[in-house]
């Protein structure tokens, strides 16, 4: 019988767990941070402050990477359930992987570079 | 009391579309499906085509689509189901026939690649029998019941979409010899359960569970297969 290209998928489908696990409880904290734990209204100037600590800079690389994961892990997963072509398929999952390394990149200039605007407003 | 059965019919050789019949049965209380089947067949339309053997729900082969649920046609009373018009159709995502028979090799061929017998190259010790506690037994005893009837294979959303994916039925024999502690062939069986047609097409959509006549639950199985596979690779 054929098997499809790529390995097994077992690692993928592990991973989703360990990402989605990972991504529950960064949301939560995500949630309880911004509505819970600030003291006062939530402003731009606030919010702006705490995204250019390390810290949360570390945090929000983390979330980066494995939002991006576990999302293009799913297109990959839903290409796989539907898509019988060999070569539309590989097109397709070199496709999601190009997306979601450019997006990843995106995301990654866009905390790592991160100033608190001087003024409150960028 | 007088029920409607619409039932599919398909002939290949009359080079007509597949289309509905209906047929109006007296239906008497405790009759099933097949029974009412069986009546058409003498009394009203002897060219009806579907499969049935044993008539108690051992066999497997009555497995069908009634009211848009897989049965058993003869598990299935036909007043139980409260419908006055009860439509029956083959079981989906097989290659139909004739009428309510599919083409069940593809199945059959997926059960086979998972190697669906006891595979251990140590010999038993001689005149002793391969010990199996009760505790062990009691693990994988439902997932022996199965009646390979094809009923969870054809309701599963990720056959309808990939006809190469395992399917519930091999997914679940391959979860009863990998759990069975006599067996030490997960190694050789590990080829076809992890590829992109293996376990990993399984959603945990659950219809197999529902389809079952044998309650087996076969997405517990294979969820047990999936840990057992990662633990084995990782």
């Amino acid at each position: 019988m054929e098997k499809g290209i790529g390995s097994g998928g077992a690692f993928a489908w592990f991973f989703q767990r360990i990402s989605g696990a990972f991504l529950l409880i960064a949301l939560l904290a995500h949630f309880w941070v911004l509505h819970y734990a600030s003291n006062g209204e939530v402003t731009f100037q606030i919010v702006a402050q705490r995204l250019a600590t390390p810290l949360w800079k570390t945090i929000d690389l983390g979330f980066l990477v494995f939002a991006i994961i576990h999302g293009f892990n799913g297109f990959i997963m839903v290409i796989h359930d539907y898509i019988h072509s060999h070569n539309l398929r590989l097109a397709l999952v070199s496709l999601v992987w190009v997306v979601g390394i450019l997006i990843g990149i995106m995301g990654m200039i866009t905390i790592i570079g991160f100033k608190v605007p001087v003024g409150g407003v960028i | 009391m007088n029920l409607t059965f619409k039932i599919y019919r398909f002939n290949p050789e009359s080079g007509q579309p597949p289309h509905y019949q209906d047929f109006t049965v007296d239906v008497k209380k405790g009759e099933t499906v097949l029974d009412v089947l069986g009546e058409i067949k003498a009394h009203q339309d002897g060219t009806l085509v579907y499969r049935r053997s044993c008539r108690s729900g051992i066999c497997g082969s009555c497995a069908m689509q009634i009211n848009g649920l897989n049965k058993l046609a003869c598990e299935t009373q036909a007043l139980e189901l409260q419908t006055a018009t009860v439509v029956v159709d083959p079981l989906p995502g097989f290659k139909p026939i004739r009428d309510l028979a599919v083409d069940l090799e593809p199945f059959y061929e997926k059960l086979r690649s998972i190697l669906p017998y006891l595979i251990n190259p140590d010999p038993p010790e001689t005149d002793k029998e391969r010990y199996q506690s009760p505790e062990d037994f009691a693990k994988i005893e439902i997932s022996i019941s199965c009646i390979l009837c094809a009923s969870c294979t054809s309701s599963c959303p990720s056959f309808w979409a990939d006809k190469s994916y395992a399917g519930p039925a091999a997914l679940v024999k391959a979860f009863r010899y990998s759990y069975d502690t006599r067996d030490a062939g997960l190694r050789e069986r590990l080829d076809m359960l992890d590829n992109k047609h293996g376990l990993w097409r399984c959603h945990t959509i659950m219809n197999c569970n529902d389809a079952c006549p044998k309650k087996i639950f076969p997405t517990e199985g294979i969820s047990f297969l999936k840990r057992k596979v990662v633990e084995n690779k990782y």
